[in-house]
């Protein structure tokens, strides 16, 4: 069990640490040889770029729009269960509840493709989409949460005293509701990548050319047999850092 | 609930849905900046052209008018045209649909033997080493990209090894089934882990039970008690995953398909949503929209079926 969790810790750590401080390390002009050729340490890309040097940069728009996507999805979602979960009127909940239903039925990918394929190409059109897509989820695990603690007397009692709304949702409900809440991150934050990379890799949303793990893969397929790092090497990061924030999320859960 | 009545509320939920997901398809085409008559007017549009074309293709109608239309001619089968190729959209989804078919329905045979059989075989020795590596297995591999773990198979088996074909390009998959193998794999990978961990997690909790215990204490034998009495209570909510997972598969085979260069439904999608190709994009998104809503509405009448308790909630 502690060999999981540290092997875990080593998965997560390492691409984020490549992503986080990678573009420190690559000199800010872009040096081009012939495109696919063995030199250096991982060889040249599509265009002859060093992969070393692209590795070093892709890392932080996979791993840090996923992250934001997360967080965004947060703030949507939690607010939102809250308010249909202490809804004195049923109707508010279902009005809140049910129109996410609609998302839940159509494969994320899909939508994410399809939206982000024609609006505005870029990040922030890929962050609002994921954002979207995956609020119904965070919404219903917070929804279930919090209906169970607002029933609670203690919460009754409150209520009786006066306390306002906004102190009972934010002072009770969701310390309480929190670790249920952070069971789930790990599951969310994966959720999210995937949509992310899947999205780049399929070239919605990001420019043909761009410095990411995904387009990486993408787009130095073409050279799997001349120069396999350079689609290896992105590829395994993001299997790395999606197994990695598994591990570590499910071990924090089990404790 | 009765059974009955669980699946007409049901049903009134899918079609709710289905009918969401054609406005929104529809909507999604609306707000695009420019239209079909611009499109088809050339580069250098003239106003009144493209006003007169507008008018010829009823454009200049109100929103709700159009989406009627849309709507009724859909229902008997016209999807509209190709703007890039002129083919008709029909066509597009007839090319591309066996051979998605093919692969949805080959890892969909393969999953669900696979994942009971995994699944009940680690439940029944939980604890041990076997099941701490598979465990670990399927909460680390459960949601990995598929581009990337097919990256590194193909590189492997395909390019370092040699022992499968790296892509499908140029082949036919039915007359050379190898190419297939790759594809395969990469899509069973995700919904495997899921389906596996949620049966081994049922199968647990229906070995701990009382009545299981009963049937022990009755002398029943090992094998019966749980493979005729745990088992089948522990795949209702192995039925509602199982659903679930065809989003991933939906989602996974237009991946996979670009990864392997399989011409089928999702290649089309990505092609035509590139070209900005939208009679093509909307043709296509309703098949797949559709698709999932009715996959899932089957699988919630199945677990209600198996577990009334279970989905008498939804």
């Amino acid at each position: 069990m502690k060999g999981r969790l540290g092997f875990g810790v080593v998965l997560l750590v390492v691409p984020l640490l490549i992503a986080i401080f990678g573009p420190f390390f690559v000199p800010d002009e872009v040096t081009r040889g012939r495109a696919f050729v063995e030199t250096g340490i991982l060889g040249t890309d599509f265009v002859g770029r060093d992969v070393l040097h692209q590795v070093l940069l892709g890392g932080r728009t996979v791993v840090l729009v996923a992250l934001i996507a997360t967080g965004l999805s947060y703030a949507v979602g939690v607010p939102l269960a809250l308010v249909a979960a202490m809804a004195r009127r049923r109707w508010l909940d279902e009005l809140l509840m049910r129109p996410l239903d609609i998302v839940l039925a159509v494969p994320s990918l899909l939508v994410l493709i399809l939206v982000a394929g024609v609006a505005p190409r870029g990040y922030t059109t890929v962050v609002l989409v994921v954002a979207v897509v995956t609020v119904p989820d965070i919404a219903r695990v917070a929804r279930a949460a919090a209906l169970e603690v607002s029933s609670r007397p203690a919460l009754e009692a409150m209520r009786l005293q006066g306390e306002s709304r906004w102190r009972l949702a934010f002072g009770y409900v969701v310390p309480t509701v929190a670790p249920t809440l952070v069971a789930d991150l790990g599951v969310r934050i994966t959720a999210a990548l995937y949509l992310v990379a899947s999205a780049s890799f399929l070239g919605v949303g990001v420019a043909p050319d761009a410095a990411d793990w995904a387009v990486m893969v993408d787009r130095n397929q073409a050279g799997l047999f001349l120069v396999p790092s350079a689609v290896v090497v992105p590829a395994a990061l993001i299997i790395a850092w999606s197994v990695g924030v598994n591990l570590v999320f499910d071990r924090a859960v089990r404790r | 609930m009765s059974l009955g009545r669980y699946a007409c509320r049901r049903l009134l939920l899918g079609l709710v849905q289905v009918l969401a997901v054609l406005v929104a398809v529809f909507l999604l085409v609306e707000a695009l900046p420019g239209d079909a008559a611009v499109a088809l007017a050339g580069d250098n549009p003239d106003p009144a052209r493209v006003a007169a074309i507008r008018a010829a293709m009823g454009l200049d109608q109100p929103l709700v008018t159009r989406f009627g239309e849309w709507l009724h001619a859909l229902v008997r089968g016209d999807l509209g045209e190709s703007l890039v190729s002129g083919r008709p959209v029909a066509d597009f989804l007839a090319d591309g649909l066996p051979t998605t078919l093919l692969l949805a329905g080959l890892t969909m045979l393969l999953l669900v033997p696979s994942s009971v059989v995994l699944g009940v075989f680690v439940a029944r020795r939980a604890g041990g080493r076997v099941d701490r590596v598979v465990t670990a297995l399927t909460i680390g591999l459960h949601a990995v990209p598929e581009f990337a773990l097919a990256i590194v198979l193909v590189a492997l088996f395909g390019v370092e090894l040699g022992w499968l074909p790296p892509t499908a390009l140029g082949a036919d998959p039915l007359a050379d089934p190898a190419v297939l193998v790759l594809p395969v794999i990469v899509l069973l990978a995700r919904p495997l882990c899921a389906v596996t961990r949620l049966v081994r997690a049922a199968m647990v909790d229906a070995l701990a039970s009382d009545y299981v215990r009963h049937a022990r204490r009755l002398g029943l034998s090992r094998a019966r008690v749980d493979y005729a009495h745990a088992l089948p209570n522990a795949l209702a909510p192995a039925v509602q995953q199982l659903a679930r997972t065809t989003d991933w598969l939906l989602g996974g085979v237009i991946v996979v398909e670009a990864v392997f260069v399989i011409p089928g439904l999702g290649t089309s999608l990505v092609d035509a949503v590139a070209g900005r190709d939208m009679p093509v994009v909307q043709g296509l998104a309703v098949l797949f929209g559709v698709t999932t809503v009715l996959v899932n509405l089957l699988a919630d009448v199945v677990a209600f079926r198996l577990a009334p308790r279970a989905g008498s909630a939804a």
